[in-house]
């Protein structure tokens, strides 16, 4: 029997920059004002064809390099392979933001002296390792949307689906279908466009 | 020293590779584990391309390097001394006076005073490096906003500790060489006369080391401190504001482990290896018996300004 690989991909063809999906996480999780466990970017502003946006978050690396750097270990790795971090544990060094490619960790100010408090991030709505949906778990790492059998909230948001989440090989069909649906892999014209004026 | 030297090349032998873009160090595996090409996105953000610079420099060195020659550093130089203790042993000298005023009352305050940051900085630095034997939390937390109070001691008094002895500090060609040369007559257990001013090419090290090193140590702790900055200086340089947190933690380590190597050092030589050394950084004085074995020129400076006189006893 193979495990699930829970992974996310934005598919920038569809992402309209609406900020549906991180404005969904910081409510849904109750974030204070800052934090963004998961940001929409769009590159290329303003270049024609090139333009595009897409959404961003901790994308669950398999060898996430976040887990290696650490100091004091505080990440682990799911078997579905979703990586989160013990909040009890990690002091907050932010090694994990040098590693990640993704600039996902983020850390809020800590009340002691306005320090840098701990790290916060995505946990693609699964929680912590408290007890599943315990007020711990909910207090320092929001929702456990996985443990109740729902979508994360960012993708379930999406308004059009351009936020995919779920096991690696699910997401790589659908996403499969849609570039074989739309006949060719990168459009840089308007369907309709070659017909109706030539080239 | 050949270890250094050894270690020094093969980090600039994996800077460059990994700059040129020869080597990646580390795999990010991003696609699906499965036929998971297309999960790639064919135009990935900047940010992630600059990745492979230092990005993966940075977790290449902290996965495999720093927590190892950290240890090496700590427990190499503590057994070094060791053994130079039990075979060579310890420099005793006659303490009685003629006695010398060496550090006025101001210079042995600022002396503590960086001392007193040095050893709230030193040991926390080094918890929070092998935090994970210490299981993290709360302690290791606490570490961390020691490890800053020490750093704003240390820079209150950072000018004032650079002030007083930069002058007797500077490189002295003809002192220091022959110093190096003999290796500052410690694996002697006669007494010789080693050639030094005021201070040796050994303390002189240390002092350079705290003041240049500590420099760099502040200005890359601040950095990784604040954390969110924006530098206009940066997009010139075509650096991510992440890149240069990366850039000032390897540099943060690296010049950690100098520091660390001499500050070991500099207990071992105040503690152990010179009887009557702490007393005199207390006192402020050293006697002339040791001025004239350790800082032979500073000695024949005094004896020729009339300060001492040469029918000095040396009982042993």
């Amino acid at each position: 029997m193979s495990y699930a690989r829970m992974k996310f991909y934005c598919d920038d063809r569809r992402c309209i920059d609406c900020d549906g999906c991180s404005v969904a996480c910081a409510e849904a999780h109750e974030l204070p004002v800052g934090i963004s466990r998961r940001k929409v970017v769009t590159l290329n502003e303003g270049v024609e064809g090139k333009e595009f946006s897409t959404s961003m978050a901790c994308m669950h690396c398999t060898d996430a390099p976040c887990e290696q750097v650490c100091p004091v270990d505080c990440f682990y790795i799911r078997e579905d392979g979703i990586v989160l971090h013990d909040k009890n544990i990690c002091i907050g060094c932010g090694y994990c933001l040098y590693a990640c490619p993704f600039g996902a960790p983020q850390f809020p100010e800590d009340n002691a002296f306005g320090t840098r408090g701990v790290m916060d991030k995505c946990t693609m709505c699964a929680g912590g390792p408290e007890p599943t949906n315990s007020a711990a778990e909910r207090k320092l790492y929001g929702q456990n949307r996985i443990a109740e059998g729902k979508v994360p909230v960012c993708a379930a948001m999406c308004s059009t689906k351009a936020l995919l989440v779920g096991d690696g090989e699910d997401v790589s069909n659908i996403y499969r279908q849609r570039v074989a649906s739309r006949g060719h892999g990168v459009q840089s014209r308007p369907y309709g466009w070659s017909t109706a004026y030539g080239r | 020293m050949k270890k250094t030297v050894l270690f020094i090349l093969m980090t600039l032998g994996a800077y460059a590779r990994v700059i040129s873009g020869q080597v990646p160090l580390v795999q990010t595996d991003l696609s699906a584990s499965k036929g998971g090409d297309l999960l790639v996105s064919s135009q990935m953000i900047q940010n992630i391309l600059h990745y492979q610079t230092w990005g993966e420099l940075f977790v290449y060195l902290q996965v495999h390097w720093f927590r190892l020659l950290f240890a090496v550093i700590l427990i190499g130089v503590i057994v070094v001394f060791a053994i130079h203790y039990l075979i060579i042993g310890a420099k005793v000298f006659n303490e009685n006076c003629p006695c010398v005023l060496v550090y006025p009352l101001f210079q042995r305050v600022v002396h503590w005073i960086a001392a007193l940051s040095f050893v709230l900085i030193i040991p926390t630095g080094l918890i929070m490096e092998f935090g994970k034997y210490l299981g993290g939390g709360e302690f290791v937390r606490i570490s961390r906003h020691i490890h800053a109070i020490g750093t704003v001691i240390f820079i209150i008094v950072f000018i004032p500790l650079f002030y007083i002895w930069v002058r007797a500090m500077l490189l002295s060609f003809r002192d220091d060489t022959r110093w190096i040369y003999m290796l500052g007559g410690y694996l002697n257990k006669k007494h010789v006369k080693v050639p030094a001013g005021k201070f040796t090419f050994g303390q002189k090290m240390w002092f350079w080391m705290a003041i240049l090193g500590g420099f760099v140590m502040i200005v890359t702790g601040a950095a990784m401190y604040f954390q969110n900055f924006d530098i206009a200086l940066l997009s010139k340089l075509h650096l991510d504001q992440v890149d240069l947190l990366r850039i000032s933690a390897i540099t943060h380590n690296f010049v950690g482990m100098a520091i660390l190597a001499l500050f070991i050092t500099h207990l071992y030589m105040s503690l152990f290896a010179i009887k009557g050394s702490l007393q005199s950084m207390i006192t402020g004085f050293k006697s002339v018996h040791e001025l004239k074995y350790l800082h032979h020129s500073y000695y024949r400076k005094l004896l020729t300004k009339g300060f001492i006189s040469e029918d000095y006893e040396e009982d042993k």
